[in-house]
C-alpha cells in the first residue's frame, strides 16, 4: 500500500491518497472477483449455526436458503478485515482506545457497551433489510451507480446525523 | 482465487479503514455531528474513483468485470437506510468497522458485533412474517443510474465522479475544533 503518502503529522488522516486508494482497490474487486460487501456476513453465520443446531429450521427458512453457505469470498474478505486492522494499528503511535466515549458528556464503561450493542443490532437489521451495508450499499453500490446505493445513503446519512446531533443535545442537557 | 482475492481486498480494505480511522466512533460521530467531514469526505473520494475507474476499466474488459447490482426495493432500501443510521449514530460503527476495530483492540467494537449477530438472528425469524411483505413494495429490480437514463454507464460515472470530487474539493475538513 502506498503508506508513505500518509503523514499523521497534522493529526488528520490523509483521507485523499486513502480514498484515491480504497476507490482502486474496489475497482479491482469488482475486475478479480465481485463489489465488496460486509453485512451477509452476519447471517450466513447465523445460518451455519442453525444447521448445526436446527437443521430443519435451517433448511425451511426462506432467507437462510438464499444466504447460502459462509464458505464464499464475502466471509474471506471480512477475516481481512480484521488482520488489516490489526496491521493498521502496528502503525499508531499510540494504541486505539479500548473503550471510546464518542457522545458529549460523561459516560459509564456498561452504558457504552450496552449502546454499543444496541447500535450493532440496529445497523444489523437496517443493513439486511436494505440488502447491504456501508460496503455493499454505499460504496460497492454507489460505485457501480445502483439506485439502490444512493437511495440506502440517503437514508442513512438522515438519520446518522440526527441521531449524533440528538445524542449530544440530549447528554449535554443531562450535565 | 476468489477468496484469496477476497482476503487480500479485505486486508487492504481494514488497513485503509484503521488509517483514516474509520474504525473510530468518536471520529465517526464527529462527522456525523458536522464537525468535521474527513470520514464523509474519504468515502465520496472512494465512491467517485471508484465508478469512475470501474467503468473505465468496463469499456476495454467488459467481459471480466465481475458486476453485482443489488435491487431497488424502495420501502424496504429506505427504512433500511433509517434504522441502520439510527445504529450509526449511537454507536459510530458499521458491521465491517467493528471488525476492524476488533482487530485494533477495540473492546466495544466486541459489543456492536455482537450486537450485530443478534439483529442478523432476529432478521431472519422475522423474515417470512415481517421482511418479505415490506421488501415486495415498490420493487424496481437491479435499476441503475445508467439504465434509468438509458445513457451508456461511463458517462454518469464521469459526471457523478467529477461532482463528487468537486464537491470534496470545496468543502472544509474541519469545520470545528472538536
Amino acid at each position: 500500500m502506498t503508506t508513505a503518502a500518509i503523514k499523521p503529522s497534522a493529526g488528520v488522516p490523509n483521507w485523499l491518497s486513502l480514498g484515491i486508494v480504497f476507490g482502486l482497490v474496489g475497482a479491482a474487486s469488482i475486475l478479480l472477483w465481485g463489489p465488496i460487501g460486509v453485512s451477509g456476513t452476519y447471517p450466513r453465520l447465523i445460518g451455519e449455526i442453525a444447521r448445526v443446531l436446527d437443521p430443519a429450521y435451517a433448511a425451511e427458512n426462506p432467507y437462510l436458503v438464499r444466504m447460502g453457505s459462509l464458505f464464499r469470498g464475502e466471509t474471506f474478505l471480512v477475516v481481512g478485515l480484521l488482520i488489516g486492522g490489526f496491521l493498521g494499528s502496528r502503525k499508531d503511535k499510540t494504541k486505539a482506545p479500548k473503550l471510546e466515549n464518542p457522545h458529549a458528556g460523561v459516560e459509564t464503561n456498561g452504558k457504552r457497551y450496552t449502546e454499543a450493542f444496541f447500535a450493532g443490532f440496529l445497523l444489523l437489521f437496517g443493513a439486511r433489510l436494505a440488502g447491504g451495508c456501508t460496503s455493499g450499499l454505499i460504496i460497492s453500490g454507489m460505485t457501480q451507480l445502483s439506485i439502490a446505493g444512493f437511495v440506502f445513503a440517503a437514508g442513512v446519512f438522515a438519520t446518522g446525523i440526527g441521531t449524533a446531533k440528538l445524542m449530544q443535545a440530549m447528554r449535554l442537557g443531562a450535565n | 482465487m476468489t477468496n484469496l482475492y477476497a482476503l487480500l481486498t479485505g486486508i487492504a480494505m481494514g488497513f485503509l479503514i484503521q488509517r483514516v480511522r474509520a474504525s473510530s466512533p468518536a471520529m465517526i460521530l464527529q462527522n456525523l455531528r458536522l464537525e468535521n467531514l474527513v470520514i464523509i469526505k474519504f468515502m465520496a473520494t472512494t465512491i467517485a474513483v471508484g465508478m469512475i475507474a470501474t467503468y473505465t476499466l468496463n469499456l476495454f474488459i467488459p467481459e471480466l468485470m465481475h458486476f453485482d447490482i443489488k435491487p431497488t426495493y424502495l420501502v424496504g432500501v429506505l427504512l433500511g437506510g433509517l434504522i441502520f443510521g439510527v445504529g450509526f449514530g449511537l454507536g459510530g460503527y458499521c458491521p465491517g468497522t467493528c471488525v476492524v476495530g476488533i482487530g485494533e483492540g477495540r473492546r466495544d467494537a466486541w459489543a456492536a458485533l455482537a450486537g450485530g449477530v443478534v439483529g442478523a438472528l432476529v432478521f431472519t425469524l422475522v423474515y417470512t412474517s415481517a421482511i418479505q411483505p415490506i421488501v415486495a413494495l415498490l420493487d424496481f429490480g437491479k435499476i441503475t443510474v445508467q439504465s434509468t437514463l438509458g445513457l451508456p454507464a461511463i458517462v454518469p460515472a464521469l459526471v457523478i465522479g467529477a461532482l463528487f470530487l468537486v464537491v470534496v474539493k470545496v468543502l472544509p475538513t474541519q469545520i470545528k475544533k472538536a
